[in-house]
């Protein structure tokens, strides 16, 4: 097995008789990697198991040659932005990170260092003295991936990590994931939503109950999917006004208000028309107007998965 | 980075720092230091309630003066006349008349006090039929009371209760929380940070429980006079209190161990520590060899005062007490400490398998 790669060989889950992950058999290399499918797809289980939350009923795993039964050595190497947003309780975003470098056995002042770097990195300096109890959402996310990165991994797995992020800050987010990915380290994201990463990734791998239907380059499917509208949902403190601006858009086809009020729901048939337009909002700030957070909310995502499963061939 | 840069010490203490904080003030578990410290609170009010009775015999001493070599005089048989021209008039006098099968009696019931014990004497027909002296505290007879106290409801119910509150929490408690995987994805054998969070919880157990030790003692000795205590110190004293503040520490480690096992390998842990409450229940019945399989036993073997079960423990329940001798002191910390290491051998070979599956918790 490669030890530059993160490498899947022959390996199943199974959580009693319901299935997680089967017969998967993949090799990652560096770069972005996207692990994409519709929500119970396998994604989550592929990247517990890849940082030894999880372990394989059959098959073998290495991490850079290393087996996720060995965290002593695994964990130095691999840091896992995962899907919880639970941490042990009353401590501020610097003491998070801070006490997490202290698991490494590293002394104060490099756990100092390191975690204040992390932290400047995802532009959390001004929030670090606060409890992560009061997080946003967003900050929950960043102050997440803080701590996936405060060690300087050679392996980023991270689970669903622009969701929840605003605009700026999911630019940002994804700058750095080329940035890393260009140091020569693997990246592997998650995400329900094929847009959200097509464009980042340099090897996409779809899964679909369990089973990986396709890996590779598919940037081509995206275009042959953009006649399907795609539905996100944006929080801001002036909802109303945000729908009556997209709507002027002529690829928004349709703009509501969220039955909590404090939200919009966007559909668009076309995604970077959409995403531009919103940058523009965002950045300009125009009538006042506060992008909180960002969510892909497309109901549809499993007929996208069906398309594609049917068009690439399942194996 | 290399395997150099981590400090296993440092790993350790980095766990207990995080664990400590959850330990001493998660509020899932201020019902533990009411276990801790609700005895010596009941204590306290035992020692104000002697000593305003202590005041009160006091004042009627100083109303109604008797010595106490006068007291110890009555004698059965005695007339009312000759207990009245001993003692003098008493502080308290009941007098009722009682209807019996052939004729009646007249009663009368007097109380003295010399200020230290009270003496009830009771008269029928103007002679002394019963006398029943009732003594203040003192400090042997309420270290016997401590000594029963300490292993049948100390022991056995708070540290044992505390100990499944802290330690089954410490990996349970997290799954619940859905943040174990915080410490599971840093680079440190589960060996280690199996051992950090028993640390963490060992130290609040004995800093919690000791610290109600010394408080139950402090309080139970509070209404002494300073030269009785004095003396009770220079006597067995000191050795009696190192005895079960360090019974104490060893009852959190045996439990402690137990429970954070149960933690690991049980999704409910109510359960094992039922079991185990019943097992330690019904040690003092076990045959010698199985009584060995326990905490309490090697605990009762260290606790300076031994406390004989109840009196009024039925006859046939006492047939059934198994009178195996408690081993010596080295012995009983040996033991202790066997099925302590042993029952964390398992818990770190179930750490070692330890999956993040929170959907399922």
């Amino acid at each position: 097995m490669s030890d530059d790669c993160v490498v899947f060989d022959n390996v199943s889950r199974f959580y009693g008789e319901v299935l997680g992950v089967n017969r998967v058999t993949l090799s990652i290399p560096p770069g972005i990697t996207s692990l994409v499918g519709p929500n119970g797809s396998g994604k989550t289980t592929l990247m517990n198991l890849m940082a030894g939350l999880v372990r394989p009923t059959r098959g073998q795993i290495r991490v850079l040659g290393i087996a996720p039964d060995d965290p002593q050595h695994l964990c130095r190497m691999l840091g896992y932005s995962t899907q919880f947003d639970s941490f042990p309780r009353g401590l501020t975003g610097y003491q998070l990170v801070a006490s997490f470098l202290r698991l490494f056995g590293f002394d104060r002042a490099k756990c100092d260092r390191l975690a204040r770097a992390a932290i400047e990195r995802l532009r959390m300096g001004e929030a670090a003295d606060r409890k992560v109890a009061a997080y946003s959402k967003g900050m929950r996310q960043r102050i997440k991936l803080a701590l996936a990165i405060a060690h300087d991994p050679r392996v980023l797995v991270l689970d669903e990590p622009l969701n929840g992020l605003d605009p700026l800050v999911r630019s940002e987010t994804i700058a750095l994931f080329r940035e890393c990915a260009a140091a020569g380290r693997h990246v592997i994201v998650s995400s329900h939503v094929l847009h959200e990463v097509d464009q980042i990734s340099d090897q996409v791998i779809l899964l679909s109950n369990g089973y990986v239907v396709a890996e590779g380059q598919i940037q081509g499917v995206r275009g042959e999917i953009q006649d399907r509208p795609m539905q996100v949902l944006i929080r801001s403190n002036r909802p109303s006004l945000l729908a009556a601006r997209m709507f002027q858009q002529d690829h928004v086809v349709e703009a509501r208000l969220a039955e909590d009020g404090g939200a919009v729901l966007i559909k668009t048939r076309d995604a970077d028309r959409f995403y531009r337009a919103l940058n523009v909002l965002a950045l300009d700030g125009i009538d006042g107007i506060d992008i909180e957070g960002v969510m892909p909310a497309d109901d549809n995502v499993n007929s996208v998965y069906e398309y594609l499963i049917g068009g690439e061939g399942s194996r | 980075m290399t395997e150099a840069d981590g400090s296993w010490r440092t790993q350790i203490a980095g766990v207990m720092r995080l664990e400590l904080r959850k330990s001493f003030f998660s509020r899932r578990g201020l019902w533990i230091y009411l276990l801790a410290f609700g005895p010596a609170l009941l204590y306290l009010i035992h020692a104000i309630d002697v000593t305003r009775d202590h005041e009160h015999r006091q004042a009627l001493l100083a109303s109604h003066p008797v010595s106490s070599s006068a007291l110890h005089l009555i004698r059965k048989d005695m007339t009312q006349e000759q207990v009245e021209e001993l003692l003098g008039e008493p502080y308290l006098k009941n007098e009722f008349h009682q209807n019996g099968r052939r004729r009646g009696q007249d009663f009368a019931i007097y109380h003295y006090t010399d200020g230290e014990s009270d003496l009830t004497v009771v008269l029928a027909d103007d002679a002394v039929v019963n006398i029943n002296e009732q003594d203040r505290c003192n400090l042997t007879k309420d270290s016997a009371i401590f000594a029963t106290v300490f292993q049948f409801f100390y022991l056995r119910l708070a540290v044992f209760f505390g100990c499944v509150g802290i330690f089954t929490n410490l990996f349970r408690g997290e799954m619940l929380d859905k943040s174990l995987h915080f410490y599971l994805l840093a680079p440190m054998r589960r060996e280690i940070l199996l051992a950090g969070k028993y640390l963490a919880g060992l130290s609040a157990a004995v800093a919690i429980f000791t610290a109600g030790t010394a408080l139950q003692i402090a309080a139970l000795s509070w209404h002494f006079e300073p030269g009785q205590v004095a003396a009770y110190l220079q006597g067995t004293g000191w050795h009696d209190i190192a005895a079960y503040l360090g019974v104490t520490a060893l009852a959190c480690a045996g439990y402690g161990s137990i429970f954070l096992a149960a933690g690991l390998l049980f999704s409910n842990p109510i359960l094992p520590a039922t079991v185990v409450m019943l097992w330690e229940s019904i040690n003092i019945f076990l045959p010698a060899a199985l009584k060995k399989i326990s905490v309490i036993f090697y605990l009762q073997a260290l606790c300076p005062v031994v406390a004989a079960p109840e009196s009024d423990t039925p006859a046939l329940l006492k047939v059934l007490i198994s009178s195996t001798e408690f081993p010596p002191r080295w012995l009983a910390i040996t033991g202790l400490t066997v099925v302590m290491l042993l029952v964390l051998g398992v818990a770190a070979a179930r750490a070692r398998r330890l999956e993040i599956n929170y959907g399922t918790e």
